[in-house]
């Protein structure tokens, strides 16, 4: 029974944007399948991880009504390497078999039956609903995701802070030394705030799946999940149980040794000062006196980087020490063509912001060298 | 409900002796440190069926006055301290004044001894747990006990013990503790009526030879170390000569056997740069200070002591171990004997083997079967203490290019590790130098090298702190709060700030920038319960450093040429000379030899040459 006839590109497309999810080691036969559920001419594909969950659609010619689970990853490699010029067609053959044709090339897959497949709860109640443009949504995202712990203990902090408070949207992320916010605001007002921490591996799906337009996505808060929705996907994801540190905390005030330089040269001049870091802690000194920013570092070898910028500055002299790729990482990750750098005492923390951007904050530790 | 009453004279041995004689062994133990403290020479000990039947151990020490015999056997009696004063400083094993009592209360023991100006020898017994009245007996000196029976009238007890092969292995250990300790004294064992050791008087590395065999002595390091009133004598077990189990593990403190958590601490903590986690070393070791300076009445075997200065002494053995295994001193370089037995200087540390080595079967003992056999390898500690510029003088000035190098007219002056031959399989290192063929494990060797290099590197410099702008908080205890107060001030030269936030919690402000990304709540507790039990001496060698020294570790495997990678003869010589400059590069990080010797010899014997 034939399911489905289409251009390659049809199903590659929505096929690669759900195969992100699916873990390469499973002690769940299923979760290593895609979900293939085809009604109506409207073909949809599920893949989830048990606490992420991605579906993408996509409107396929000549299909009948079928749904089937087949392991993500074959059916993935097998349409990628398959002639760009040849339509793919599934047929449904025997009970636990599909079979996959283009041209010449014949496949027999298993499949697993679609009632089997776990599909994440829709929960009670409507939640928090709201709608914004996904290239806004994409950029606040890129702007603070790379400050995520990466499996720390701290499970909290292996995640993306996402809060609803009046009309203001707020996201960060922190690893315990350094901290990344940025803000937006919401047309309407919420009715009542809410604090989710999104898991680091849907905010790094979501950033894939989200396109750089105006077009809006509309985003569904509730108690214990999270649903990102576009005509073409829908992104549902579990939210971390836990507290997220009280960000606006560690924000300082009243850092007076303040200057504005542009991206591109300090993130330069760090890269190239970084070559000669030790490779364990990575620290950097930055020397500021009137008029000139120094950068120096050194390894175990004794050996020795120097880099001096000139800055518009006239306050204090500051002698401090950072881990550079701290510095590196926020740099790197801002859209801005200038940012401006704020010092307290050399134990204090440093702030960098965008100038003319009340959103944006980045807050890293000094380093004792 | 019952009333409070005095128990019987016999109970109360018969409790006391339930902590003190455990198994014939224990009683073994006992009577052995009797004998030692009245000054005996030679020691024999009959056993029957593992010691259940019959412990009988005749001795030649000064014996027990008549009139004190019947006082002997009863409890709470001893001649070996009459006060507070002499219990705080007791050298001598024992001091309980209860060993023979409460062995008597449990078995059938006869004791017979001649004092030595008595005219004649007297004899008491002990059975059915009556005392006899001293009778008249026929001994030429010293004392005899008999111990038949053991808990013949504790049948409980009787349960408990082993096969009578178990309980003589069991025996046959305690007498290996003493008599390790007491190489002034022969001593000779008879199980069933055959002798099944016999030791001769001898001097304590002799008698280590004798007891743990040739194997363990060629593989070992000797040591000989005192500052102030400690010293720390014996030998360490090379890395390479590890054990699964803690089995050849001997500490001593003034001659007695114990196991000490303090001690065992700074022993493990020496070999944890060059042991695998899983792996025991290996040790025969004797820590002596003032009596004054240890209480040995913690508890009633004896095997626990308690310092006076902890700390100190800690730092000693640690240091002192360290030293012996990191290679830093000359030691003997030339066949496979330890240096001692071709000397066999009393006490005499270790001296260069500039003297060939005698026949083996010249010892008393070692010379049996297996002396004469052999050892297919061995390997000699480096002249690490050399500065390494040192080597750089002898290599440039000998070191001519490989192919026009005539290896007879070198040889003798070459450096310890020789020069490099060939590659084997990109795995080995063939090298030659004045004993024959040295063969070098290429990636363990540099993996060493790297890591003592980053060790090094990291220490000469001050450590970097990373503060945390998430302090992590977490709940402890009041004693955790207090060693936090205490030592902030050492903790913060290390990197950390670990301050209270209430009276129940502390949080950790700052790590060390290397352990940024380690489990700082971990680590922190992991921290304050090392400084708690070790001071702040072990924590140099503790959580902390064992943290940091993992991810240098890691650094230097990855930095280290793997197999497979052609060296040319130039950068082989490089490594070798490496080597001989390197602390501890005798064993790659894991614990694992990083080379071996193929002595001339020994390659001979294989081709029968000469035969």
């Amino acid at each position: 029974m034939l399911v489905l006839k289409t251009p390659k590109d049809a199903l590659l497309k929505p096929l690669q944007a759900v195969a992100g999810v699916v873990e390469r080691k499973h002690t769940l036969p299923i979760l290593s399948n895609v979900l293939v559920e085809v009604v109506g001419g409207r073909a949809t594909f599920v893949a989830t991880d048990l606490e992420l969950q991605i579906s993408t659609s996509a409107e396929e010619q000549g299909a009948t009504d079928a749904s089937f689970t087949v392991s993500a990853r074959k059916l993935l490699d097998i349409c990628r390497s398959l002639p760009d010029a040849e339509p793919i067609s599934l047929e449904i053959a025997g009970e636990q078999q599909i079979k996959i044709q283009s041209g010449r090339s014949r496949f027999n897959l298993q499949t697993l039956p679609a009632r089997d497949f776990p599909k994440l709860q829709i929960p009670d109640g409507e939640g928090l609903s709201f709608s914004l443009p996904q290239g806004l949504v994409k950029r606040l995202l890129a702007s603070v995701q790379y400050a995520m712990a990466v499996q720390d203990i701290r499970y909290y902090l292996n995640g993306m802070l996402l809060s609803v408070q009046g009309t203001r949207l707020t996201v960060a992320s922190t690893d315990g030394h350094r901290l990344a916010v940025d803000a937006t605001d919401l047309e309407q007002a919420a009715v009542e705030g809410v604090d989710v921490i999104l898991p680091r591996k849907t905010v790094l799906e979501l950033g894939k799946l989200l396109g750089d337009d105006d077009e809006p996505v509309e985003i569904q808060i509730n108690q214990n999940q999270v649903v990102f929705r576009r005509p073409n996907f829908e992104l549902r994801s579990k939210v971390v149980d836990g507290k997220f540190p009280d960000w606006q905390r560690v924000i300082p005030v009243g850092h007076d040794k303040v200057f504005v330089i542009a991206r591109q040269r300090l993130l330069q001049s760090l890269m190239r000062a970084a070559i000669l870091t030790n490779e364990k802690y990575r620290g950097a000194r930055l020397a500021l006196t009137a008029g000139s920013l120094r950068i120096a570092c050194s390894n175990n070898e004794q050996e020795e980087a120097q880099e001096e910028l000139d800055i518009d500055y006239d306050g204090e002299p500051l002698d401090i020490g950072f881990n550079v790729q701290y510095l590196q990482d926020a740099f790197n990750n801002l859209a801005s063509d200038t940012v401006q750098c704020s010092f307290g005492d050399p134990t204090s923390s440093m702030l960098i912001t965008i100038p003319g951007d009340a959103n944006f904050r980045y807050v890293v530790m000094p380093m004792r060298i | 409900m019952p009333h409070i009453q005095l128990l019987p004279d016999l109970l109360v041995s018969q409790i006391a002796a339930g902590e003190v004689v455990e198994r014939p062994a224990s009683a073994l133990k006992e009577l052995l440190e009797n004998s030692l403290d009245a000054n005996s020479r030679d020691i024999r000990l009959d056993l029957e069926e593992g010691g259940i039947k019959l412990i009988r151990l005749v001795d030649d020490g000064v014996g027990i006055a008549p009139d004190d015999l019947k006082l002997a056997l009863t409890r709470h009696a001893t001649s070996k301290i009459a006060s507070l004063d002499d219990l705080e400083r007791v050298a001598s094993l024992g001091f309980r004044g209860e060993a023979l009592a409460s062995i008597a209360s449990v078995a059938r023991l006869t004791l017979t001894s001649r004092y030595a100006e008595a005219a004649h020898a007297w004899k008491v017994g002990a059975l059915d747990g009556r005392l006899h009245t001293p009778e008249p007996a026929a001994l030429a000196r010293g004392t005899v006990v008999e111990v038949r029976d053991l808990f013949f009238n504790t049948p409980a007890r009787r349960k408990f013990l082993k096969s009578p092969p178990t309980e003589y292995a069991h025996c046959d250990e305690a007498l290996r503790r003493v008599a390790l300790a007491h190489p002034e004294c022969a001593f000779t064992l008879a199980h069933n009526g055959r002798v099944s050791r016999r030791l001769a008087v001898s001097d304590w590395q002799a008698r280590a030879l004798d007891i743990l065999g040739e194997d363990f002595a060629a593989a070992a390091r000797t040591l000989d170390e005192a500052a102030g009133p400690l010293r720390l004598y014996g030998l360490a077990g090379l890395p390479a000569y590890s054990r699964a189990g803690r089995d050849a593990q001997y500490l001593f403190v003034n001659g007695r056997f114990v196991r000490d958590k303090l001690l065992s601490h700074a022993v493990r903590e020496a070999y944890r740069d060059v042991l695998h986690h899983e792996r025991h070393p290996a040790y025969v070791l004797f820590l002596e200070l003032p009596p004054e300076g240890v209480d040995v009445n913690v508890h009633p075997a004896k095997t626990e002591v308690r310092f006076r200065d902890g700390r100190g002494v800690h730092q000693f053995v640690l240091h002192v171990l360290e030293r012996a295994l990191g290679g830093c001193r000359e030691s003997s370089a030339g066949a496979s004997l330890p240096s001692w037995v071709r000397d066999g200087g009393e006490g005499a540390p270790i001296t260069p083997a500039a003297s060939p080595a005698p026949a083996y079967s010249s010892h008393p003992l070692g010379g049996g079967g297996s002396g004469g056999v052999p050892r297919p390898w061995t390997q000699q500690p480096l002249h690490a203490n050399e500065p390494a510029p040192y080597y750089q003088m002898v290599a440039d000035a000998l070191a001519p290019p490989a192919e026009i190098r005539n290896p007879q007219s070198e040889i003798g002056a070459a450096p310890p590790l020789g020069y490099a031959l060939a590659q084997l399989s990109g795995i080995y290192i063939l090298a030659e130098n004045a004993h024959g063929l040295i063969v070098v494990d290429m990636h363990a060797a540099h993996e060493r090298i790297l890591y003592e290099r980053i060790k090094t590197a990291f220490d000469a410099r001050a450590v970097a702190s990373q503060p945390l702008l998430i302090p992590v908080v977490f709940a402890a205890t009041g004693l955790e709060m207090a060693i936090a107060e205490e030592a902030g001030p050492a903790l913060a030269e290390m990197g950390f700030e670990i301050a209270p936030v209430s009276p129940t919690h502390l949080a950790l402000r700052a790590v060390p920038a290397m352990l940024k990304d380690a489990d700082g709540e971990r680590l922190a507790r992991e921290l304050l319960k090392d400084i708690h039990e070790f001071g702040l001496v072990g924590v140099h060698g503790g959580a902390m450093h064992a943290r940091r020294n993992e991810l240098l570790a890691t650094l230097a495997c990855h930095g280290a040429v793997r197999a497979n990678r052609k060296l040319g003869v130039p950068e082989m010589n490089a490594l070798l000379r490496d080597m001989e400059g390197t602390l501890r590069a005798d064993q790659c990080n894991h614990g694992r030899p990083t080379w071996f010797q193929l002595t001339l010899s020994d390659l001979d014997k294989l081709f029968m040459r000469g035969q």
